[in-house]
This record gives structure tokens, sequence and C-alpha cells, in this order.
């Protein structure tokens, strides 16, 4: 009797850890501060275009950008034009960027690779967008939601950790650039004017740990 | 996202003044009530995700909130203990949770609980939102955010990331005394709200094996 009840609660120990639980986040981890170096920069992402790139291949000379975002996500749909023109516009002064799709396609499966291949040709996405396999650069950056964007300037240092702008779902409505303002002051060697913003998002779809 | 002595207060405007359930609404609130009476006299540990067929999406109050009237929704609730979830009707992990957030709700109500659902829909997925809030059941007045994203993050906690779902606990005084971000088990959801209520721990069961928000 105690065996078949400790298996039971075994079969639901695994049920309840299996894909069916992706998504679940647990008290956030502290983000990346500001003045940090990108963490697992080295790290090699296999990106839309079938070529592996980590955060050190596409830095600029003036700085990197980093957004963590996906093809399934309402929030990261809306502000999809303005990241990819922004992304396509900061490469142009001399910031890379690189878009990483950090959630399980198995919670989604709009947010496979597949999917990240046809999306990057049909927006023109200049930029790497990269496959994060294990949800491994998610963690280490502490981000938890798509869109999240972290800019580091040119010595390498966090500048500007956090949405898009001020409105997700009216572009026209929008009263305060916040990433094109700070990825402009970076550009000019300026000092970014806002350098930490919230905004709503889909929680990142963490594929489990392998170390738990 | 364990609130310390630094975590704030809702602080809100002296007037606001949210929908109430209109005249015609009210009788099929009481039909409801005694349904969910019912039901939760007989199965206590049954989910009450069914609506009862009289719950149609377009009689439901489901009004829009600002981040300024925020406090004056939580301290109108007039919970013990109020629970705000913040949630989408596309949001998958949120869509999994309600059930259990409903039957919360059902099972604490007369220890004082108030279940406050904000919905986080774009004003096009509202009438989803709607429909999934009746279906669901949730048969008293539930809220949609407008206004900015940052100022409704601020409001509801400082150390919310805006990811979805969020979930915050206030105690009677409008102070928030737990919040986290994701899905919940329902034996977190419990555990979390019953010291607000002033009730003890429940007794460890099983189920509390699943209820650690290990991180996915």
């Amino acid at each position: 009797m105690k065996a078949t009840r400790a298996a039971l609660l075994a079969a639901s120990l695994v049920l309840v850890s299996g894909p069916a639980t992706a998504g679940e986040t647990a008290s956030a981890p502290a983000s990346l501060a500001l003045g940090a170096k990108a963490p697992m920069a080295t790290s090699k992402m296999k990106t839309a275009n079938g070529k592996e790139v980590s955060i050190a291949d596409v830095k600029g000379a003036k700085g990197t950008l980093v957004v963590f975002t996906c093809n399934a996500c309402p929030w990261a749909k809306k502000w999809e034009s303005r990241i990819v023109e922004l992304g396509n516009d900061a490469g142009k002064k001399g910031i890379g960027m690189i878009a990483i799709n950090s959630n399980d396609p198995n919670v989604n499966a709009d947010d496979s690779y597949a999917v990240m291949q046809s999306r990057a040709k049909e927006r023109g996405m200049k930029f790497a967008y990269a496959y994060d396999a294990t949800s491994g650069i998610a963690r280490a950056f502490g981000a938890t939601r798509t869109p999240e964007a972290f800019l580091f300037d040119a010595s390498g240092k966090l500048v500007y950790h956090g949405t898009i702008d001020d409105n997700a779902d009216d572009a026209a409505a929008v009263k305060d650039a916040y990433l094109a303002n700070a990825v402009n002051a970076v550009a000019g060697g300026k000092a970014v004017p806002v350098a930490e913003t919230k905004a709503l998002g889909c929680g990142i779809k963490f594929r489990k740990s392998s170390a738990s | 996202m364990q609130d310390g002595p630094r975590a704030g207060r809702l602080a809100g405007p002296a007037s606001y003044h949210p929908a109430v359930p209109s005249a015609r609404f009210l009788p099929r609130l009481a039909l409801v009530a005694l349904f969910a009476f019912t039901l939760g006299a007989c199965a206590r540990k049954e989910p009450v995700s069914q609506a009862p067929d009289s719950l149609r999406a377009e009689q439901l109050v489901f009004a829009p909130v600002t981040p300024d009237s925020l406090a004056l929704v939580v301290a109108k609730a007039g919970g013990k203990a109020t629970l705000v979830n913040v949630w989408a009707s596309w949001c998958e992990p949120c869509r999994e949770e309600f059930p259990e957030l409903v039957r919360l709700a059902r099972t604490y109500e007369d220890k004082g609980l108030k279940v406050v659902f904000v919905s986080a829909d774009f004003t096009e997925a509202l009438p989803d939102a709607r429909k999934f809030l009746a279906a669901q059941g949730v048969d008293w007045p539930t809220w949609y955010k407008t206004g900015s994203d940052q100022a409704f993050i601020d409001a509801l906690s400082p150390k919310w990331t805006g990811a979805l779902p969020g979930t915050f606990i206030y105690d009677a005084q409008g102070k928030l005394r737990d919040s986290w971000e994701g899905k919940a088990t329902y034996a977190k959801m419990e555990n979390s709200v019953r010291p607000v209520l002033s009730l003890p721990p429940v007794t460890q069961v099983e189920t509390d094996t699943t209820s650690k928000e290990s991180r996915s």
C-alpha cells in the first residue's frame, strides 16, 4: 500500500514537472544590474538564418542591444515592427543587435525555430534572431518577460534595461520611446535619459532547468 | 518577490466610483451565490470552474481600472485579505491557474478573502476575456487595465517585473503581504492567504510536495 502511494506520488511529481508546467516562474531572481557586463556573452546560439552566433559576436563599435522576444506573445507581436525597425537602425549606428527567443516551443508551437525563420524573413530582420535552446541566456540575464531589452555601451556595461516604449497597443500614441532614446544616446556617446523601465509582458516560458 | 517591511501600501485618490452590478444582475448574483454555496458544501475539493448556464458573458461586470484607482478597488473590495491577479485571455499559465483562483475565492469567501481579477488584455481581446470569465463562473465584478503599464506595475508592487500572471496579496490595511510572478498551485495560494486571514497553515498534505514554485 505504501509503495503504491509512493509510486502514485512519484508519478504525479513527474507529471507536474513535465512540459505542462513550463511557463511557471519562481520568485524572479534579480535581473542584471546597471553597469554589469552581459553574462554568457560567448555562448553560441543558432540564428534564424542558420548561423551560430553569440552576444559577443554581434557587438558593435558603439554597443550591443539584446532583446528577449518571441513569435507568439501578443505584446511581442504588438511591438514587433518597432523592434525590427529599432534593431535595423541600431546596426547602422554602430550598435549590434541580437534578438533572443528563450521560450519553450512545447508551450506554444509558434515559438519554434521554424517560425523564427519565417518571421525573420517576413519582417526583414537585419540582425541575428537567435534560439536560446536551454532558456539559459534568459536565466543568466534574469529576464522574465517578452519583450525585454538590455542595452550595453561600447565598454560593455549595461546602460538600459526595460521595455521598448510606453505604449505597446498603439505606436502612434507613444509619448516616450525609451529604447530608441537610449540607443540614440549610446550611439552619440551620451548618458541614457531613462535607464530602467517596465511594462507588462508575457512571462518567459522557461524550459526545465537541468540543474533542478 | 518576498515582500518585506519596505513594501508600500497602495495609495490612491480619494474618490473613484467603481461599477456596481446593475439591479437586473443582482438576482442572478444571488442565484449564482446559492449555486456556488451548494457546490461548495457538496464537494469542497472540486474546482468550481463550471459556470451556471445563466451566467452570460455580456452580463458580467467587467470594468476599466486605472493605476490611480487600483488602491480604491482593493479598499472597496473590503477583504480581510485581498488577492489581486493580473491575467490575460491569451496567457496560457494565467488560464491554467485561473480555476484554482476561483476555487480559492469560493473556499475562503466566508473567511474574508476577496479575489480581484484584473485583465491585461488589449482592447480587441476584451470580448475573449469576458467569455473566459463567464466560462469560469466569475460572477463578481472584475476589471481590465487601462493607462500606463509602468504606473500600473508600480501601483501593485514596485518589485513586479510586469510578467504575467502576477499575483498580489494585500491585508485589510492595503499593505502588500505577498506576491509572485508565474502560475501557482492551489496549495501555494492557500498558504499565502491563510496567515493574512489569521488562519493557521493547512496541514501538510501530499499535494504540498508540488506547491513549491520551482523554476521550470
